[in-house]
This record gives structure tokens, sequence and C-alpha cells, in this order.
């Protein structure tokens, strides 16, 4: 293929946050199929399989969709956003079964072709006549798509930008997911609790998402440019001492945005978006004199924006300067890679 | 909002959580496996009870009888103690009817291996592949000759199912969740019936036939699972029930 990719591989982290997940998986269906068992629904065993697997899909996809907005507003949860990956396989397994499940149960050894049936039941007024089934077919296809390409392969493939896109579409498949429940159980369940839990996901999963966005955006300061003399056209990022040690302040120019870092007396910017999976490097930190990035850790060197080989990484730059303790910064990005020379400020 | 020590910054491949990362979400895992096994718990504690029928799954026996055709085949078997008879509806493997496993003239004597599937005093056959044969009519056995009761023009509230899954097969085996499943059994052959439950619970079933007494199952198929209300005949034959309207009669009750 000729394309390098460097694959996030397995460490001790890793094989702990997959143990964790398979608990988690099996603690849910355990659950269910013990209380189901001891509060006597009568449930056949198929019917026990399908519901249990739906359900703790269901939540592990709720957990998927948490992590990020919370990693985004507090970096401590950024070890569980580093192998978010797995669980997502994870919940696309899970969720086969369910699919697979209820396609045999619900649409074999019928007069129709299964996968036929599956889409053709007949639409009748009102919720109650929707088929819903379809609408978790149509969320399955979105979650085998993202399980397929979730390898970095793919990732490197495919273009950052195609794969971010591609794995937006978790959104589309959550919302066909409640609406495959609403249509779906919830018609036949009425007890309002659960329609409340569904509910509580929802706002769950929105609110954090809404408040995660506004943060962002507060913090997201569009800069005009301001400078006079020869630093015309150039923006004003305020004092060099106001960036933490080793950290970086992150502003939008033009609509892009950019993270300026400090190291010690060095001062240097360079585009937020990392080549990984545009995590926002500006959150990172410099770490062993390179910017490393808060998502999967990777790196890249402060004066060219190159990740150091053999990697090949390498994200725009943007020259910066220090005027009587004030960063200022050029908004014309260089080229993804194009060496720039640090500014130094005088007071560390 | 973020830690200010770089060493206090998670790298996933560097071995090792910072402590206070680790200190932070150790508790916090612990309680979403809470709430995961809670809520899932909840759920299973809180859905409807799946019923009380009955597939015996596994055990084969043999039936005889006569066929009645109504117009699916219905086996109509002498009871042991010599008076009266008992009325199985019929299906085949999966999601099929019976009405072709029988094939001879009628008023034949018929002998085969089925499944016992039953609820509330309604008996429906699983007949097993290849297990129908004719036979020589047993001497004693007595043809039922009373013609039906006719119980005069009722309307009825309820919901259509397919027989087999209902009365056990799957359990559930009616509302929402299970309507792709008894469009594909009713579409299948298997007899579609309306399912009536009074204040108390206890359930009457009614064989679903056109004004003319042929097959609905076609035309039922996108009111299957739904409330409805048919106005209808209703006939007796022993102790199945069975009610005669014209589907374009039928009126859905959700709209
Ligand atoms: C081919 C794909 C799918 C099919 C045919 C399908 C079918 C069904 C059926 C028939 C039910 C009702 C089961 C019952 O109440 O007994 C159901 C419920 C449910 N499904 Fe799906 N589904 C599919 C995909 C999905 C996916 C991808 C999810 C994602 C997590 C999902 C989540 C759920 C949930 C949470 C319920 C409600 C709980 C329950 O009653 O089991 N389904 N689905
Ligand atoms: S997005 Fe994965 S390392 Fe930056």
């Amino acid at each position: 293929m000729g394309v390098g990719y460097r694959a996030v591989g397995w460490n001790r982290n890793k094989k702990r946050y997959d143990q964790v997940v398979l608990v988690g998986v099996l603690l849910s269906i355990a659950a269910f199929v013990v209380l189901s068992l001891v509060t006597d629904k009568g449930l056949t065993f198929e019917t026990a399989l399908i519901r249990s697997t739906a359900i703790t899909a269901f939540l592990l996809l709720h957990v998927i969709l948490c992590i990020g907005p919370l990693a985004r507003l507090d970096q401590r949860f950024l070890p569980l956003l580093y192998n978010r990956r797995h669980l997502g396989v994870t919940m696309f397994a899970v969720a086969f079964v369910h699919g697979v499940f209820s396609l045999i149960q619900f649409h074999a050894l019928g007069d129709t072709d299964p996968l036929v049936s599956l889409v053709t039941t007949p639409i009748s007024g009102g919720a109650a006549g929707f088929p819903f089934q379809p609408l978790g077919a149509a969320a399955l296809a979105i979650l085998f798509l993202m399980a397929a390409t979730s390898h970095d392969f793919w990732l490197a493939n495919l273009t950052a930008p195609v794969w971010k896109a591609l794995h937006m579409l978790v959104y589309a498949a959550y919302g066909l997911i409640v609406m495959h429940v609403a249509l779906g159980a919830l018609q036949d369940q009425r007890h309002p609790v659960l329609l409340a839990a569904v509910i509580v996901g929802l706002v769950l999963v929105l609110g954090l998402h809404l408040i995660a966005g506004f943060r962002e955006k507060g913090s997201d300061r569009e800069v005009a440019p301001s400078g006079t003399d020869d630093l015309t056209g150039w923006v004003d990022v305020g004092p060099a001492d106001e960036i933490p040690d080793t950290r970086a302040r992150i502003l939008t120019v033009s609509g892009e945005r950019v993270a300026v870092f400090r190291d010690g007396t060095r001062v240097f910017a360079m585009s937020n978006l990392c080549q990984h999976q545009n995590g926002p490097l500006g959150e990172g930190c410099v770490r062993d004199g390179l910017v490393t990035c808060p998502w999967h850790g990777y790196q890249y060197r402060p004066e060219d924006g190159q990740s150091p080989p053999p990697f090949h990484e390498r994200v725009p730059t943007f020259a910066t300067r220090v005027v009587d303790g004030r960063v200022w910064l050029d908004p014309e990005p260089r080229a993804a890679g194009t060496f720039v020379e640090p500014s130094t400020t005088t007071n560390p | 909002m973020r830690p200010a020590d770089p060493q206090q910054f998670f790298v996933g491949y560097v071995d090792g959580v910072p402590q206070r990362t680790r200190s932070f979400l150790a508790p916090l895992i612990a309680l979403c496996l809470v709430v995961v096994a809670s809520v899932a718990g909840l759920a299973a504690t809180l859905q409807n009870d799946a019923g009380d029928g009955v597939f015996e799954f596994g055990v084969t026996k043999p039936f005889a009888g006569w066929i009645e055709r109504l117009p699916h085949p219905v086996l109509v078997s002498p009871d042991p103690s010599g008076d009266g008879h008992s009325r199985y509806l019929l299906s085949a493997f999966g999601k099929h009817g019976a009405d072709e496993l029988f094939t001879g003239a009628p008023g034949a004597w018929y002998e085969l291996e089925g499944t016992l599937v039953y609820r509330d005093g309604r008996s429906m056959i699983e007949v097993v592949a290849g297990s129908v044969s004719i036979a020589t009519t047993p001497t004693g056995a007595v043809h039922p000759t009373a013609s039906p009761d006719e119980l005069g023009v009722r309307t009825l509230t309820g919901e259509i199912v397919d027989s087999k899954c209902y009365l056990g097969v799957m359990k559930p085996g009616n509302l929402k969740s299970h309507r792709a499943c008894a469009v594909r059994c009713i579409s299948g052959g298997v007899p579609p019936v309306l399912l009536v439950r009074d204040d108390e619970g206890y359930a009457t079933y009614y064989l679903l036939v056109d004004d003319e007494g042929g097959a609905v199952n076609e035309r039922v198929l996108p009111m299957v699972a739904l409330p409805i209300e048919i106005t209808g005949e209703v006939e007796r034959h022993g102790d199945l029930l069975v009610l005669r309207s014209d589907p374009d009669s039928y009126t859905l009750l959700h709209e």
C-alpha cells in the first residue's frame, strides 16, 4: 500500500481497558438474564439473548458518545478516549449478535428471504404500525462500516478528514437506534421508567455535547489582526507568561484553529489539528521536547510541525514573535512541515 | 481544568496512568459498571410478562383424526373417552401453515406426529414433516355430524396474532416487537386469530375467515399486531370459535 501508518499498538493500558469493557458487557448481559429469570418473565432463551444484547449495546453506545465531550471538558477523562476504538468494535459485536438473532428469530424459516422480510414489514398508520427493525438494521450497517474502518490503516488511507466524517455517522446511528427503540420495544413496554431511561440517556448525550461545545466556543477567541509597524496583519496572542509552561493557548484566526505553545523561553505555533484523528494539539503538552497530542500521543517537532522519523505526519506551522513580553502570530499558515524558527521570550 | 504538570499528562503508549488521573477515574469507572448493570437489571424487571404459552419443544406425539377445512386444516380428533372431539389448529415447521400437508379426500382419517403448542385452553400441533399418512378410520370413531352453532353478529376488540407464536412458540408472541414475525407467519399460512382479552385477563381466540369462509391471511397483514375492532358472525365449531367478516370492514383503533 505504501502508505505509512503507525498503529496504536498493544500495551498494558489497553489490556486493562479491554478487560474492564469485557466485564461491563458480561455484567450487563448477566444482570438482564438473571433478573428476567428471578422475576419469572417467561421469556424464551432467544428473547433473553436478543434483549440482553440489545440493551448492552445501547448502554455501551451511550458510554462511547459521552467520553468525547467528557475528555474535552476534563483531561483526566483522556485515558478513556485513548482506546475508544475497542469500545466501538465491542459495541458493534454485541449489537451484531442482537441483530443477527433478531433476523433469524423474526424472519427466518418463512415464505420470504429473511433480508427481504426485514425491510418489507407493512407500514400501517401511527407509531404502532411503523416498522422499527429496518431502523436498527440501518444503524447496524453504519456501525459495521465504522468498526471495519476503525483501524489506523484505514485512517491513513482514507485521510483524517474523510475518516472523521465517516465516524461522525455514529450520531446518525445513535438517532436511528433511539427511533428503533421508541418505535419498537417502547411501544410494548409501557412502564414509564423505561421511557424515562431512554430520555435520560438522550439528554445526557446531547447535554454533554452542548456543554463541551459551548465551552470550546467560549475559549475560541477569533482574533482579528491588529498589529502595527513591521507586524502589519499579525495577531496579538497576549502576554507570553500567560501561556502555561509546556502548554498552548488555542486561538482562531480566519476560521482556523492555531495552537501557540510556550516551552520554557521558546514560543512557537502550529495548526491545532492532529494529523491522526484531528485531535486538539493545543490541549496537549510539550513532552521530551515534542508537541504531544492528548488523544493518542502522536508527536510533532516544535520548529517544523513534523513527526520525528520514522513517522510521516506533518502539520502547518505559523511564525511567532515576542515583543515586550507579548506574543504575536503571523496568521498566514506555512505549508505543513515548514521550518519556522521558534521565537524566544526573556521572562520564562 | 487541565493538569499543569506534564508528568500528570496521560500518554496512552507510556505504561501507567498518572496517579491523579487514576484516582479520579477508578471510582467513576466502577460507578459506570454499576449503573450499566443496574439499568440492564431494571429493564429486565420492568419488562412485560411473556405469558404462559407452552411449546413442547423437542417432544413429538402421535395424533389422529379427520381434517376440517376452515379453510385452514383443523384436526378433529375423537376424545379418548369416546364422546366429544378436540380441535387442533395446525402448522408446519417454521413460519408455515399446514394447508398443503393434507391431500386426502374429505372424510379421510389421518395419522401424524407433531409437537403441541398450547395456551388458555387452545392447542395447536406443529406437524412433523413427512409424518402425515392416511389410514382406515378406526372402528368406533364417530365423525362429528352437528353443524356449527351460529352465535350471531358480534363486535370484538383485540389484536390479530399468528396462532403459532402467540400460543407459545415465541414468548412474547404478540404486539409491536413481534409484529414482523407475525406478518411472516400469517403470510406463510399460519392461521390468523383474533385475540380478545376480557377485563379479568381471560383470553378468547377467534379463527379469522372472510364473510365467505375463505382465508384472509394476505389481506390482514397490514393490520397484524395492532389494536383492532372487528364486527362479524361468530360460529362455534366444537371447541373452536370462528369469526366471519370481510377484512375491509376491520377497523384499526390507533388512528
Ligand atoms: C439488523 C439489525 C437489527 C434488528 C433486526 C433488530 C431487531 C430488534 C427487535 C425485533 C427488537 C424487539 C425485541 C423484543 O422486544 O423482543 C429490538 C429491540 C431493540 N434493539 Fe434492535 N435490531 C437491530 C439492530 C439494533 C442495533 C444496531 C441496536 C444498537 C444498540 C439495537 C438496539 C435495540 C434495543 C436497545 C432494543 C430494545 C430492547 C429490547 O427489547 O430488546 N438494535 N431490535
Ligand atoms: S488524534 Fe490521535 S494522536 Fe492526535
